[in-house]
């Protein structure tokens, strides 16, 4: 069966990656390092990132930057507000099963306000009420339940994330009632739709911090690396309110 | 008898009745809440980008333990390193953290700084949990500092913003720099001079 042969070819190039790497990982000085990075597909991971990189010069970061700077702000916040409100359902699913239940509460009650109050979401009535906007998604549930992180990953497009946080995010997707009523109403397109326009949303709020750490870093993937581990261990841990990440 | 020895033993005993890790957070936090709020006067005066970094690598000698934090971000590289590879890491590293920071709190201007909470670590040590708070509406930004009790005072070992610790982030990628070049800490030291150099 060709596809059984190209998941063989497929699962055999993965060890050799595997195993290419894991003789990397023990070059001298770097043993028994408490903050070592668990990254050994680092090789490939380079690779995407060179990949998303060259992507979001040419694309991404310029219709971020011209979203910005000729959209008014008004829209640009009614749209971040009914992008939010969208997802409501998926972020009380995972603060409850978090057993996080103020949280939960907070986001019901943000749900409705914004609905009826707020417009159907274009106004984010519950912040000026008092209940402001957090996150939370499944990659994170996981954690909470003390599913480790695995090894760093570079998605293509997606950006940093690792088996955890993709599997979270694929979960989440599906699990989304509004891409599920899309789905039954043929209607995918609205699902990717709202998935470029969060992208462009929230990269057009990363533009100045993420030049900034570019410019000043030493090794910006390494960087980057580095600061999403730690901030999602921070999500995980509640110690701080979940934001969008940088994915450049 | 006079009042005199008698207060004194009285504030003795005062002082013997505190916690000594309380009095050394407090010590912390208004340390802390001093150097935030000269920080935040730093980027908000009208001063030229240059000035500014010469006001924060003021600030930075100031209030950080340099030699400890260089110590911990070159990891175990500091143990194969040369004195005079020590050295040349600590000026040069110095420089580069006060460049990267000013530029990367840049937006940070105009912002109220406040300490919520001080936290012991060990006898020497505090965490001080301190908030900025942002004029836009924006919310407001978590930083944590992490300072030690050494001989010349009271040093900042690590600032910890929305759970990043800048020590980690710097080890990090400088143990990247390093393994990329093939395990020499000369690779670092190169890089971070043409760094350096582009002014």
């Amino acid at each position: 069966m060709p596809l059984r042969c190209a998941l063989r070819i497929l699962a055999l190039t993965g060890l050799v990656l595997l195993g290419g790497c894991a003789g990397t990982s023990s070059s001298p000085g770097e043993e028994a390092d408490a903050y070592a990075v668990n990254d050994p597909l680092e090789p490939v991971n380079r690779g995407v990132w060179a990949f998303n990189t060259t992507f979001d010069e040419y694309i991404f970061k310029p219709v971020a930057t011209a979203y910005r700077d000729y959209v008014p702000e008004v829209v640009q916040n009614s749209i971040r507000s009914f992008l939010n409100n969208l997802r409501s359902p998926v972020i009380m699913f995972n603060d409850g099963l978090q057993g996080q239940g103020k949280l939960a509460g907070d986001t019901f009650a943000r749900m409705w306000l914004n609905t009826i109050l707020g417009l159907g979401g274009i106004m984010d009535v519950a912040t000026d009420l008092g209940i402001p906007f957090h996150d939370a998604d499944f990659g994170q549930t996981l954690g909470v339940w003390g599913v480790p992180a695995g090894p760093y990953l570079v998605l293509p497009i997606l950006g940093p994330s690792d088996p955890r946080d993709a599997a979270g995010l694929a979960a989440d997707v599906v699990a989304d009632p509004f891409n599920g009523l899309m789905r039954r109403a043929d209607a995918d397109y609205v699902t990717y739709g709202r998935s470029v326009v969060n992208g462009v949303d929230t990269r057009s709020r990363n533009i100045d911090i993420l030049d900034r750490i570019q410019s000043t870093s030493l090794d910006f993937y390494a960087t980057i690396r580095s600061l999403y581990r730690q901030r999602r261990d921070a999500i995980i841990r509640h110690e701080a309110p979940p934001e969008g990440n940088p994915n450049p | 008898m006079s009042l005199r020895p008698l207060a004194r033993i009285a504030i003795l005993l005062l002082l013997l009745g505190t916690p000594l890790a309380a009095r050394g957070a407090d010590d912390a936090s208004g340390f802390i809440s001093d150097l935030g709020k000269r920080a935040i006067e730093i980027l908000t005066s009208p001063a030229t980008p240059a000035d500014r970094e010469q006001s924060f690598r003021a600030l930075f000698d100031e209030g950080f333990d340099v030699p400890t934090i260089a110590r911990f971000v070159l990891g175990p590289y500091w143990r194969t390193a040369s004195d005079a590879q020590r050295q040349e890491f600590t000026k040069l590293f110095e420089a580069y953290i006060v460049h990267a920071y000013t530029v990367r709190f840049s937006e940070y201007h105009q912002e109220q700084f406040k300490v919520a909470g001080t936290r012991p670590e060990g006898d020497t040590a505090a965490l001080v949990s301190s908030q900025i708070i942002r004029t836009a509406g924006a919310p407001p930004v978590k930083v944590d500092w992490r300072v030690s009790k050494t001989e010349r005072g009271l040093k900042i070992t690590d600032v910890i913003v929305e759970g990043i610790s800048m020590a980690v982030t710097e080890r990090q990628e400088f143990a990247s720099v390093i393994q990329r070049g093939g395990g020499r800490v000369d690779a670092l030291l190169k890089l971070l001079r043409e760094k350096l150099g582009e002014g």
